[in-house]
């Protein structure tokens, strides 16, 4: 069995903070989204509640 | 920098889809031999294989717990290369040297069109399916990639990616392109359509959630949430299309939504929010008469979510007492 | 054996000696309720809607959209949640019939399936005052488990309208003396129906609004029915709004509906043809019953199936049959003909839920079953006559289909004998129509069958 691709820019269930790009980090920290921006990768487990 | 909602998906996401498509197309010519054999025993080899594969695969229902896993190692005993038995006969891939890629292949394509043929007209089936087809994922990775593979081509919603008319493809085959099944009739209705893909994509939305209970829980979850977070990120970040991005993102939400909230929390809410502000108004705008129905749905699910705080888990999930059983 | 007698449970044994025109009466009741646990999707029709309008000078109406019949919004909701888009083509017409002001009477007929519930479903909600705490909408049905399913249907449409309630008008719901209904539906059967009205007063007849009468073909075949109907009818006043459903329109429910309905309109959809132009046929040649078995499994394997449903001639071979599948892992449904109509609606029900994926039955026994919701029909025996003619009308039955762009069908037919060939050829040759032959041993040829 080969090995499997991966999911595209997507990781593991979190994503660590330090890996986000300054914009993706700006779009978790702000209180909305701004549309269109949304990152693919899913946001970090420390930034999860208010 | 991009600027407002965009008519592809993102590069990454599109290389990814192209890289499963590609190995998919290479298991296929791998076993092209068996395929095309003329000699009459291998032909039977062939035949036996493909029950072993995918019969099993059409014996998934809501019945009972042990039903399922007797199904479960069945598949897993055929991909684990030791014989079974089927119709009072053994058979086993070690049998031919591309018996595994074949058998994978049948495998991921059978799960598909069950998602296409019994989870559009029976919503709840995408549970006992999804939750086989996650366990075969985790001890067979390929598996996984062959059922994305198939999923991406039969519904490019589910990537999510809506390919552009080239110049020099035929009407008629745009819309095979874009899933619709064409014959000599003609395309076949919105509706029929509409429901196929919905009953994919309730499959999907099934799979990335779910997980085979007595798997080995320890390593990363072969398919998961991150997924869901990602197909959601991606259709949002999409210019919406009339009718099927309503009916897509109310299928996905309802069944994975609940698994979605307890996942990303705040984070998920967020999106929740985006849609109701922002991006609803964007479909409602494309809407025409007679194409409420869809934005309906979508809209009752989001105020009725945003309103009481949660977002109820899918009917027919199975529960803790359906293992048992 | 199968699975399904363990978990449908045997009902009550039979309650004595049964006339036969009481048996009558029970199938058609059975078959309707049968089609309707079975169904979950509209019927395709492309005949056109005929209307008769009692003046027919004022405008015909027709909607394209549920959002055009300006419905409150609540009610609105409720349709487009039970996964409707848009009007089915009876509904087209009889909407705006329905719900004009002021009201208009209507007697509408189309077959099974075609919407002809929710649309009166659908009016009765929308004429309700849901402020009025008494009944103002009364609608009458063949049985109780009839009344029951269009019960359901009132309460998803209702979802989002809660102040509406219902109440079901049925032998054993038995209320005290002088109760005064507070629920603006009543739904039920005729008898407890003009009981709850004439001579225990729960129900006020002046005051109601609309009255439906459902199923007439189905009301008219048991005894007393039409009576108790007539003499609820005749306790309303006139400006109430009389709607009359039926599937069929012989003689005797025209008379009937013409003596119910006064200054009706009149909207009929005739029945679609059943056509095997969408089907694709085919025969196999085995050797023995075995053999049929080996082929069914063949077929299993190479094509997708989500559900399938398998006649046999005999009890005994479908009973047999539903062993060995089961044996083979299959999840598998028997529908026999000694079941009580609760025992088969159970079946059916498990079916439909896709508990059981398989539905192994006799021919008698699915007389009257809509089998276009499954995707593959397979003749075990083929059908014939108590002389063992060909049955065609049987054999068109269980395989065509309706609607040109319908479901794409596929019947698979088992032949063991010489006798079973001539069958066969009789049956294509009746209906003109090639039988392919099927070698289930290629798995290229069962492949290419399917798409
Ligand atoms: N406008 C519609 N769009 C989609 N499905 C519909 C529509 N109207 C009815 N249905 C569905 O079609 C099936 C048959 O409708 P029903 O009202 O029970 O028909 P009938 O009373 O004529 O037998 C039901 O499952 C119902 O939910």
């Amino acid at each position: 069995v080969e090995t499997a691709v991966t999911g595209g820019a997507v990781g593991g269930l979190f994503t660590p903070q330090s890996e986000l790009t300054a914009d993706e980090l700006k779009e978790f920290e702000s209180k909305r989204f701004t549309l269109g921006q949304i990152p693919l990768r899913p946001p970090p487990a420390g930034m999860l509640v208010v | 920098q991009k600027k407002g909602l965009q008519t592809k998906a993102e590069d990454t996401t599109l290389k990814w889809y192209q890289e499963l498509q590609v190995s998919a197309n290479q298991c296929a010519q791998s076993f092209e031999g068996l395929n095309n054999t003329k000699d009459l025993q291998t032909k039977k080899l062939r035949m036996e294989l493909q029950k072993a594969a995918t019969i099993p695969v059409s014996q998934i229902s809501s019945i009972s717990g042990s039903k399922l896993r007797e199904i479960f190692d069945k598949i897993d005993k055929l991909l684990s290369g030791r014989p079974v038995v089927s119709g009072g006969k053994s058979v086993s891939i070690s049998q031919h040297p591309n018996g595994l890629d074949f058998v994978s292949y049948k495998l991921a394509e059978k799960f598909v069109k069950q998602g296409e043929e019994e989870v559009a007209s029976h919503h709840e089936a995408a549970f006992p399916i999804a939750v086989v087809a996650s366990g075969l994922w985790e001890l067979h990775p390929k598996v996984g990639d062959l059922i994305l593979a198939h999923l991406h081509k039969k519904c490019p919603y589910a990537v999510p990616h809506y390919p552009p008319m080239k110049d020099g493809t035929s009407v008629e085959e745009y819309q095979k392109i874009l899933g619709y099944r064409v014959e000599d009739g003609g395309v076949e209705a919105q509706d029929s359509f509409l429901k196929r893909m919905s009953g994919m994509i309730r499959l999907y939305a099934a799979l990335i959630q779910l997980r085979w209970p007595y798997g080995s829980k320890q390593g990363p979850d072969p398919h998961g949430l991150n997924h869901g977070w990602r197909w959601l990120a991606q259709m949002l970040n999409m210019e919406p299309l009339a009718d099927v991005t309503a009916t897509l993102l109310f299928d996905f939400l309802e069944v994975c939504g609940n698994a979605l909230m307890k996942q990303y929390q705040v984070q998920f809410w967020k999106l929740i929010l985006l849609i109701q502000e922002e991006y609803l108004p964007r479909i409602e705008a494309i809407t025409s008469e007679g194409q409420a129905g869809s934005v309906t749905r979508l809209k009752q699910f989001l105020q009725s979510s945003l309103r009481s705080r949660q977002i109820l888990p899918p009917k027919g999930q199975l529960s803790a007492h359906f293992w048992r059983s | 054996t199968a699975a399904s007698s363990s978990t449908c449970s045997k009902a009550e044994a039979g309650e004595g000696d049964k006339t036969g025109e009481e048996d009558d009466k029970d199938d058609k009741a059975a078959q309707s309720l049968l089609n309707k646990l079975i169904r979950s999707n509209l019927v395709n029709t492309t005949n056109q809607v005929e209307v008769l309008q009692r003046d027919p000078n004022s405008p015909l109406y027709s909607v394209k959209s549920f959002e055009e019949l300006r419905l409150k919004p609540q009610l609105l909701q409720g349709v487009y949640a039970m996964g409707f888009n848009r009007p089915s083509k009876i509904q087209e017409n009889a909407l705006p019939m329905m719900l004009a002001e002021p009201p208009q009477n209507l007697i509408a007929q189309s077959q099974s399936g075609t919407g002809k519930t929710a649309a009166f479903v659908l009016a009765m909600l929308s004429h309700v005052d849901p402020n009025n705490k008494f009944p103002q909408c009364l609608c009458v049905s063949p049985t109780y488990e009839l009344a029951l399913q269009t019960g359901k249907v009132i309460e998803q449409m209702g979802k989002y309208y809660s102040e509406v309630k219902l109440v079901y008008a049925i032998r054993g719901n038995k209320l005290q003396r002088g109760t005064q209904l507070q629920e603006q539906i009543v739904i039920g059967t005729p008898g407890t129906m003009l009981d709850w009205c004439l001579k225990f007063k729960f129900i006020d007849p002046k005051k109601i609004k609309v009255f439906v009468l459902d199923e007439a073909d189905v009301m008219i075949a048991t005894q007393g029915h039409q009576d108790q109907s007539l003499r609820i009818q005749r306790m309303l006043n006139k400006q109430c709004q009389m709607l009359l459903f039926s599937a069929t329109f012989e003689e005797t429910v025209w008379n009937f509906a013409q003596r119910m309905v006064p200054d009706p309109n009149i909207i009929k959809l005739k029945r679609e043809e059943e056509t095997l132009d969408t089907i694709k046929q085919y025969y196999v040649l085995c050797n023995s019953k075995e053999e049929k078995f080996m082929a069914l499994c063949n077929i299993y394997g190479a094509i997708t199936i989500a559900q399938a449903m398998i006649f046999c001639h005999t009890r005994k071979t479908a009973g047999w049959l539903a062993g060995e599948l089961s044996r083979e892992g299959h999840q598998v449904a028997l529908l026999s003909g000694e079941m009580q109509v609760e025992q088969r609606a159970c079946v059916i029900d498990r079916f439909r839920d896709g508990k059981e994926k398989v539905l192994v039955t006799t021919n008698v026994c699915a007389r009257g079953i809509d089998v276009e919701q499954v995707s593959v029909v397979i003749n075990f025996d083929l059908p014939v006559d108590r002389d063992g003619n060909p049955d065609n009308e049987t054999y068109l039955h269980r395989i065509g289909r309706t609607g040109r762009f319908g479901k794409r069908g596929l019947a698979i037919n088992m032949v063991d004998s010489k006798f079973s060939m001539n069958v066969l050829n009789k049956i294509q040759d009746h209906f003109n129509k090639k039988i392919e032959k099927l070698d289930t041993d290629d798995l290229d040829e069962i492949e290419k069958i399917a798409s």
